[in-house]
């Protein structure tokens, strides 16, 4: 990952930005019911051990290079996005293939409400950080 | 396939499918707004199908896309053929050995990618 972001560092021009966003794995995603224009929290679900060691994996690139004066931070942040699924069953068959995620949620209300609604519209909230760096003028 | 699962992501794992990810505008507002990409020369690495690149294209001057998966590249300059898009262009490759000249970008996107 350091020798892509050397790359990266090369390509840009002085000055130039890096724009680094990814899933926030240290967020929990949440999985909601959609009401109308409102969403009532089902469950959790987290990002798998593999993802997080990726995860962490990059922030320690990241912070080499800027380490290294190669890159100075501009500016962070995170937003949510929600993935919108017909219904609970083809939620769980998203989990169940899904690279990132656990393929078990961790529910919040009981099976007999999951059923009663199992046909509703359903998301998953999930958060995404993101982060600006500027290649250095003195690098 | 025996590669490191924390060291050489992005090298051998294609991006995975853009469909349910964020709306590009959407995203571009969030880290700071157009202006990020306006009249700039942008480089997508990782760009899967094309998703961003293509969102953004009629902002930035010029547009390339770099990901290893042949057949997701392969999408997106069908799609680029179809939209009629001039100043985006696409390419199968690795972000370890960027095919490009130094300094050649403004803006560098890694998006879901590192």
């Amino acid at each position: 990952m350091v020798h892509a972001l050397h790359e990266v560092h090369r390509v840009l021009a002085p000055g130039g930005v890096l724009i680094d966003a990814r899933p926030d794995s240290r967020v929990a995603a949440s999985i909601e019911r959609g009401r109308r224009r409102r969403f009532q929290v089902f469950g959790s679900v987290r990002t798998n051990r593999v993802e997080l060691a990726n995860d962490r994996a990059s922030d320690l690139a990241i912070s080499r290079v800027v380490e290294e004066g190669l890159f100075r931070r501009r500016r962070r942040g995170r937003f949510w996005h929600r993935v919108p699924f017909a219904s609970l069953p083809e939620l769980r068959v998203y989990l169940r293939e899904h690279l990132r995620f656990v393929h078990r949620a961790r529910w919040v209300v009981d099976e007999a409400t999951r059923r009663r609604y199992v046909n509703d519209q359903f998301v998953i909230r999930r958060a995404v950080r993101f982060e600006l760096l500027e290649k250095t003028a003195n690098a | 396939m025996g590669y490191h699962l924390t060291c050489d992501v992005g090298k051998h794992v294609p991006s995975v499918s853009s469909i349910l990810r964020p709306d590009p505008l959407h995203e571009l507002g969030e880290w700071g707004g157009e202006e990020l990409v306006r009249r700039k020369r942008l480089l997508d690495l990782g760009c899967g199908d094309g998703r961003f690149a293509l969102g953004v294209a009629r902002l930035a001057s010029s547009v390339e896309g770099l990901d290893p998966d042949e057949g997701a590249i392969a999408a997106a300059k069908k799609t680029v053929h179809r939209s009629g898009v001039t100043n985006v262009r696409f390419a199968v490759g690795a972000a370890q050995q960027l095919p490009y000249a130094d300094a050649a970008f403004d803006v560098v996107l890694l998006s879901w990618t590192l």
